[in-house]
């Protein structure tokens, strides 16, 4: 009897093509060092399926795409209205290698089975909720093309659930100044997390102070805008 | 003050001046602002004459053309008889002045010819050494800084830079160093690109009666695009762009360029099939209103007898059914080969990762949701982040309005909002009486914001008003808009502007 049936089966059904892909999965996708610690393994997993909820989530799905990009993977964004070019820019994205799909909501499902054949980084608002089938049928394909798949809607079957519960923007000081950054508080199977997104360079960066309340009224506002 | 012409110099107006020098020596002088593409454009017809004459040519700039001495060895005698018959050619056929230079490189023959002398073979390096070190503003943009300082070194002279180490310049001042001294020595950089014929090659198409289906268009198109094709590989070139014009029986037209990786009749028309269907599409979609501005200049009884049934048909039925989906149809098509290159230029290059696979899925999607569902995108100049998007439909010619490059007084700074909108809102004060914006600042504190579903929400934290005028210089452009950032109480910030009395959320920050 050989393994050779049972190691087909595996990489067929789960993706493992090798014994430490069994252990370890594939490699994540490197992100920015401050959205690292929401990952349950330090980066964007590929072949599963990211959740990530709540305000703020459409910068925080581009800020975490940002390093793929310049790797020269392709992304696709999916149902995301129009995004303003610029902010992507300054979140980092390789212009070069992004796509915004303008379809008609209803068929993001078969959009989405085209772009899997080789795309690398998909970030989907779902215009509906798959039935389970079709869930059943988009989990494998993820796995098996080994895609990174980040929906900005929660969907059961996900691996990783970001829900961003808090977001707090300052700067603004009630007519004298301008948005600086946004102070986000995010929970993750790895714990509550809190960062900068986007911060006064418009890139996510560390929290200032370790309480929020202080953090904001420790920046001082010297310009005014008038 | 960049050129003047011969009387102008003659009255006294030399280069460098400005305008109000000009106008002390010679109040009748009339100046232009300089358009660099207007002098190219301008140049480029003129020098048309060369094509003629010789059968390798450059434009090295507006009034600079470079010829290789090789290319007129078959034709003429000797080299003082060449420059003469090309000399003459070229200015009875445009009445400019020309003055001739033979060196051993480019730079040095541009050098040679503000002197229109001759340098002899093997002296271009002697020739080279004595000319001042400024001359290397031939080398371009960020030159000036690197002449300044070579100035300051001491190297005064093109000969006491080529002196120096080849290797030491470069480690020194990377690859503009490097070119510098290689002008300076005379080594040749690369092998100039030759003009290519500038016979534009397009094939036109006129159609019988006008047709609004695709599939005929396409078939025709098949034929056209295998005609074009061929035109272009007998001249041993590929194209790589193409440029597809549609005329409709109004006289409307249609211009895009595809930008076409195997580019063949298929392909060609598949992209006009696109095109068209996406164009008489929107056309349909404005409604009888618009739709009946077409036939006044129609021709024929078919745009007439057709345009009955399109105005009954309610204007937000896109008609699948192509056969009464538009009262005017297409009855011209051109195609234009937009890029030549040769063969080597197009071929793919190894270190692009699967952009083969890429272009296939893509290409797919414009196939099932029409060329404008895949965008890809691109920054233009703007205030306001609606402004700077330029979202270009996949393997298409991007063609900015305005100019990244200009300054943009009052554009906003990072962090941008996330998605674009435009969205009419109601601002309200305290007393739920709408705020108004002046370019001093708002008139009373925002409030309240409402929504056009009904839903008011309370803002929270507001910025400074900021306003933009532009273009008060002509009404037809002027823009006066006041921008104001707010987070509402639900912890969303949204950029909002007002314009005309109205506030829009033009951004918001998800």
């Amino acid at each position: 009897m050989s393994a050779v049936p049972l190691v087909e089966q595996l990489s067929r059904e789960m993706g493992i093509s090798t014994a430490a892909a069994l252990f370890d999965g594939l490699a994540p996708r490197t992100v920015d060092p401050v959205l690292a610690p929401m990952f349950r393994r330090g980066g964007l997993p590929r072949g599963e399926i990211v959740t990530l909820t709540g305000g703020q989530s459409l910068s925080c799905a581009l800020a975490t795409i940002a390093v793929a990009t310049q790797e020269q993977k392709w992304c696709a964004g999916i149902g995301l209205g129009e995004p303003a070019v610029s902010s992507i820019a300054d979140l980092g994205v390789d212009l070069d290698h992004f796509v915004n799909l303008v379809t008609p909501a209803e068929d993001w499902l078969r959009v989405v089975s085209i772009l899997i054949e080789s795309f690398d980084v998909l970030v989907v608002d779902p215009g509906f909720l798959p039935s389970a089938g079709e869930r059943a049928r988009l989990l494998a394909k993820v796995r098996e093309r080994k895609i990174s798949f980040i929906s900005l809607t929660s969907m059961p079957g996900s691996t990783e659930q970001i829900e961003i519960t808090d977001t707090q923007w300052s700067g603004t000081e009630r007519g004298h100044g301008r948005l600086r950054s946004c102070l986000v508080q995010a929970r993750s199977q790895t714990g509550v997390h809190r960062f900068l997104l986007p911060g006064p360079e418009g890139t996510p960066a560390e929290a200032p102070a370790p309480t929020p309340a202080e953090g904001i009224s420790e920046r001082p506002v010297i310009r005014s805008v008038s | 003050m960049v050129a003047a012409n011969a009387p102008a110099r003659a009255a006294g107006i030399a280069l460098g001046n400005n305008k109000r020098a000009v106008g002390y020596r010679c109040p009748e002088a009339h100046v232009v602002a300089w358009d660099e593409e207007a002098d190219n454009r301008h140049f480029s017809a003129g020098v048309g004459a060369l094509e003629e004459l010789v059968a390798r040519f450059t434009l090295l700039s507006p009034g600079t053309l470079a010829i290789p001495l090789d290319s007129l060895k078959h034709g003429y005698a000797d080299e003082p008889s060449a420059v003469e018959a090309l000399i003459s050619a070229l200015v009875s056929a445009t009445g400019w002045e020309f003055f001739p230079g033979i060196a051993g490189t480019v730079f040095a023959a541009v050098l040679a010819a503000g002197q229109a002398r001759r340098v002899e073979p093997g002296e271009t390096a002697e020739f080279l050494a004595v000319q001042p070190v400024s001359t290397l503003e031939y080398a371009g943009a960020g030159a000036t800084e690197l002449i300044d300082t070579f100035t300051q070194l001491g190297l005064r002279t093109l000969g006491d830079l080529a002196a120096l180490d080849a290797r030491d310049v470069n480690s020194r001042f990377g690859a503009l160093g490097k070119r510098a001294h290689d002008l300076a020595t005379g080594v040749e950089w690369t092998p100039l690109s030759d003009h290519v014929r500038e016979e534009r090659l397009n094939v036109e198409l006129g159609l019988d009666t006008p047709t609004t289906r695709s599939d005929t268009l396409g078939f025709l198109t098949r034929q056209l695009a295998a005609e074009l094709l061929t035109a272009v590989r007998s001249r041993g070139l590929v194209c790589t762009q193409i440029t597809i014009e549609l005329i409709a029986v109004s006289g409307q037209s249609s211009k895009r360029t595809w930008r076409i990786e195997d580019m063949n009749e298929n392909t060609i028309a598949d992209r006009l099939r696109w095109q068209a269907e996406g164009w008489l599409a929107g056309a349909t979609r404005q409604g009888p209103a618009a739709a009946r501005t077409g036939p006044q200049t129609g021709s024929g009884p078919q745009a007439q007898a057709g345009s009955a049934p399109q105005i009954g048909t309610a204007p937000d039925d896109p008609g699948p059914d192509p056969e009464d989906f538009s009262e005017e149809g297409i009855i011209a098509v051109g195609l234009v080969a937009a890029e030549l290159t040769t063969p080597i230029g197009a071929t793919r290059s190894l270190f692009d990762e699967n952009t083969g696979q890429v272009t296939h899925t893509l290409e797919r999607l414009q196939g099932l949701f029409g060329p404008d569902s895949v965008l890809v995108p691109g920054l233009q100049g703007g205030w306001d982040p609606a402004e700077t998007n330029l979202w270009t439909p996949w393997q298409q010619a991007a063609s900015p309005v305005r100019s990244p490059g200009a300054p943009w007084p009052g554009a906003l700074h990072a962090p941008r909002p996330t998605t674009v909108e435009h969205l009419p809102v109601d601002v309200l004060a305290a007393g739920g009486r709408p705020v108004g914006a002046r370019p001093a600042g708002l008139e009373s504190a925002p409030y309240a914001i409402r929504f056009p579903t009904g839903t008011t929400e309370e803002i929270a934290d507001y910025s400074g008003s900021w306003p933009v005028e532009s273009g008060w210089w002509d009404p037809a452009k002027a823009i006066y808009r006041t921008r104001l950032q707010v987070v509402t109480g639900s912890g969303q910030a949204l950029l909002l502007s007002k314009e005309n009395g109205q506030w829009y959320i033009t951004g918001r920050y998800r």
